[in-house]
């Protein structure tokens, strides 16, 4: 199973090595909006879960989008 | 770290893995993607490409540990060793997208900007999902420009439609289009459209799509309407889209094509739906046929089939609630791709683009099993399984013919063991005169092709070729790349479905002379028997008895004119893309006259295969365009044009007549149109050459052999 970091390195082509839990859309190129839609759309395939749309809205980090994930039962 | 326990890690990694490639055991691929990472993660690259090697030879794929190692390669610089890892990959599985994003890397750091563009075509085609498409459409400004064909296009939604161009920025670059998106601002397609100094006509679309969601326009329909209501609200969507598509045509030249009204979701009626006079079923499928017709009547206006097109996917794979609650999208992934695909269809005859001729190969093509071995009989073609398929397959292609795409065949046979079944054979759908030319040799399939090119008289980028034999498919890749090779399924019953989701037999409107191309090239094959039975060019031109018909253009030659304008290549003199509404314009002005030339020989008609605009200029008349079908040159029938241009001109008192000449790669054969008339070069401005010729000097003669009439306007 991968985790988050690799899950928005390769939705957002990045180094995986240039992410941590602090990364968040001010820090990686092409998380914006649209970009943050098409993250929940991997976390949801890769992690295997449907996340509800108040918990999406809150995904804005690496560090949160781990611990909502942990609500689903997922440890990524 | 302890080394030394490190040390004898390895050391009884690499005993094991001895022991197994020995013993061929089932767990040698996990203790060499073991030991492979171990290698990588020590930078010791050169072994770890070694161990790839060696499991490769052990029949042992590595696909992780070798796509780990390209990565560190390319990380340490060393793009050459990378290269060679990747590539080995992706020969192993063509469907690897990390490999394939490799790839893409590579060869974008090595500069190769059109081999770059086409990894990125090809990592979208395997991972059809925003993120992808989204990565690809950003990287495109990096790669450098390359020479493709620009095309302009507008999407006005009433709802958020931006995740459609990232998809079809990718249908577009696989067509060699290069793109330009304009996406008016979210729901002000009314301000857009109706204000002359907004962002859209500012622009310059060349196509402009109108996607309005029913539930924007009528959201009284997510409830129970009332009959009165429905009635009323059909009048009043009609209208508005009629309106808003008329506004838009009378500022801007576009192509418009409008998204059919569908439903997002169940009728709310249940299975009562098509049994009451409120049904919501039926109301949709009456406003979208009121609709069709509607804009069948617009000028340059299609109404796009949204609910054939979304059923490919369905509403469940199709649409997403999130999407549509969180960012006021409709379509998912794989809608938002299926409709670029459905989008290219309109963009790429508009462009041109449409590929003239399908080229198939025979046995395990047409029909099941190899002729020169089985016999006529023996081969699978018939009303049953195996044999259907085939059938089924023939069907399609005869139905392209309709619209006068063009068949031929280039096949690996005998001619005698083939004809026969061409001929005689009892389920064979296509037959000896449905193709327009035919190599049943044991040459190289690359050569055929240039060659049957070269006998029809198109390029080489208009042919389509379907073979099942993935050899010759990639000979001809490599030979020519400028023809369409179609990667053939394994699996003929797949072949139908193959053959209709290829985009590129799209015309805006099919003319008589695409009803009957099919016989003009059997009445060609009947011209060259003749042309090598003459005995000389002079003889044989005056035995065609060729008839030339020139006239003023009326509204019902603009869509052949279009087609013509957009199409001919060749004989082109200024290559300038008339679409619908500029013909319509210039046939109705009275300071440019359009002159259409009709041919006929006796073999046959060529119907409408050649034109001229002329516009005024003070007191000079200026060619500003004159085109030839392809399926006539060589004949002189353009001076039977010209002659009548001139002498029109000279009866007006007109005493200059000027001609201009904008070269191309492509229009060679008509550089020296000017010039051989009797024009001489008046300098040059811009790219655009200008030829003048004084008319009182003498009349343009048409030759001997050319009976020619002149239907003038009373």
């Amino acid at each position: 199973m991968s985790s988050v970091e690799e899950v928005v390195a390769r939705v957002f082509d990045a180094e995986p090595d240039s992410l941590d839990a602090s990364s968040s859309p001010e820090s990686v190129e092409g998380w914006d909006s649209m970009g943050h839609l098409n993250l929940i759309a991997a976390l949801e395939k890769d992690f295997n879960v449907s996340i509800d749309i108040g918990d999406a809205m809150e995904m804005v980090s690496v560090k949160r989008i781990r611990e909502i994930l942990l609500d689903y039962g997922v440890r990524a | 770290m302890d080394v030394s326990a490190d040390e004898s890690t390895e050391r009884s990694l690499r005993e094991l893995i001895a022991a197994a490639e020995l013993t061929r055991a089932p767990e040698l691929e996990s203790l060499m993607t073991l030991l492979g990472h171990r290698l990588i993660r020590g930078g010791r690259l050169a072994e770890a490409a070694d161990l790839v090697n060696s499991a490769s030879t052990h029949g042992v794929r590595l696909g992780a540990a070798a796509r780990q190692l390209a990565q560190a390669q390319l990380r340490s610089g060393d793009t050459t060793h990378a290269a060679v890892t990747i590539r080995e990959v992706l020969k192993r599985d063509p469907s690897d997208v990390e490999a394939q994003r490799l790839l893409y890397r590579l060869l974008k750091g090595a500069g190769q900007g059109v081999e770059a563009h086409g990894a990125l075509n090809r990592l979208v085609e395997l991972d059809p999902t925003s993120a992808c498409a989204t990565f690809a459409y950003r990287e495109r400004p990096k790669l450098g420009e390359i020479a493709g064909r620009p095309v302009r296009i507008a999407l006005l939604s009433s709802y958020v439609l931006d995740p459609l161009v990232p998809f079809l920025d990718v249908e577009c670059r696989r067509a060699g289009l290069t793109p330009e998106f304009y996406i008016a601002p979210y729901n002000q397609y009314t301000q857009d459209i109706l204000s002359p100094a907004s962002g859209l006509y500012a622009f310059g679309p060349d196509i402009v799509f109108l996607a309005l969601d029913l539930e924007d326009l009528f959201a009284a329909v997510r409830g129970l309407p009332s009959i009165e209501e429905l009635a009323r609200s059909k009048a009043e969507i009609h209208g508005t889209i009629v309106a808003l598509v008329r506004e838009l045509r009378s500022r801007s030249s576009a192509l418009i094509v409008v998204h059919e009204l569908a439903l997002n979701s169940p009728s709310p009626h249940g299975i009562l739906d098509n049994r009451r006079g409120d049904g919501l079923v039926q109301w949709t499928a009456d406003l979208d046929r009121d609709l069709a017709q509607a804009l069948t009547a617009e000028t340059h206006t299609f109404l796009l089939p949204l609910r054939a097109i979304l059923a490919r996917v369905g509403l469940e794979r199709g649409q997403s609630r999130k999407l549509r609650y969180m960012a006021r999208m409709r379509h998912a992934d794989p809608a938002l791709r299926e409709l670029a695909r459905a989008s290219i269809r309109y963009i790429k005859p508009l462009k041109g683009l449409t590929r003239k001729c399908v080229v198939v190969d025979l046995d395990g093509t047409l029909w099941g099993g190899v002729v020169g071995e089985l016999g006529p009989e023996g081969i699978q073609l018939g009303p049953a399984a195996p044999g259907i398929e085939y059938v089924d397959f023939q069907e399609a292609l005869l139905n392209l013919t309709k619209r006068g795409i063009l068949l031929a065949i280039c096949s690996k046979n005998n001619p005698d063991d083939v004809l026969p079944v061409l001929r005689d054979h009892k389920h064979m759908v296509l037959r000896e005169e449905h193709f327009s030319a035919m190599r049943i040799n044991w040459r190289n399939k690359a050569e055929n092709l240039a060659e049957l090119a070269a006998e029809l008289n198109i390029g080489r980028d208009a042919l389509v070729f379907l073979d099942d034999n993935p050899v010759e498919r990639e000979l001809v890749r490599q030979m020519l790349p400028e023809v369409l090779v179609v990667e053939m399924p394994k699996d003929a019953s797949q072949y139908r479905s193959t053959l209709e989701d290829l985009t590129d037999f799209e015309l805006l409107a099919v003319t008589r002379e695409d009803e009957q191309r099919g016989n003009q090239y059997q009445a060609n094959r009947k011209r060259q028997a003749l042309e090598q039975s003459s005995g000389s060019l002079d003889q044989y031109l005056h035995s065609l008895e060729i008839r030339a018909e020139i006239g003023s253009a009326q509204a019902h030659h603009v869509a052949r004119l279009v087609q013509m304008f957009n199409k001919t290549n060749q004989f082109n003199t200024t290559t300038r893309r008339y679409q619908t509404p500029d013909v319509q314009r210039f046939v109705a002005s009275t300071d440019r006259h359009v002159y259409v030339l009709d041919v006929a020989d006796r073999f046959g008609d060529h119907g409408l295969v050649g034109a001229a605009v002329v516009r005024e200029e003070g007191d000079a008349w200026v060619i500003d365009n004159v085109l030839l079908s392809c399926r006539v040159m060589g004949l002189s029938v353009e001076t039977a044009l010209l002659t009548e241009i001139s002498d029109a001109a000279a009866r007006r008192g007109v005493t200059r007549l000027a001609g201009e000449f904008i070269p191309t790669p492509k229009n060679a054969p008509c550089a020296d149109f000017f010039g051989r008339h009797g024009f001489r070069a008046d300098g040059e401005a811009g790219g655009t050459q200008r030829w003048v010729l004084d008319l009182d000097a003498g009349r343009i003669e048409t030759p001997s052999w050319i009976t020619a009439t002149a239907k003038r306007a009373t």
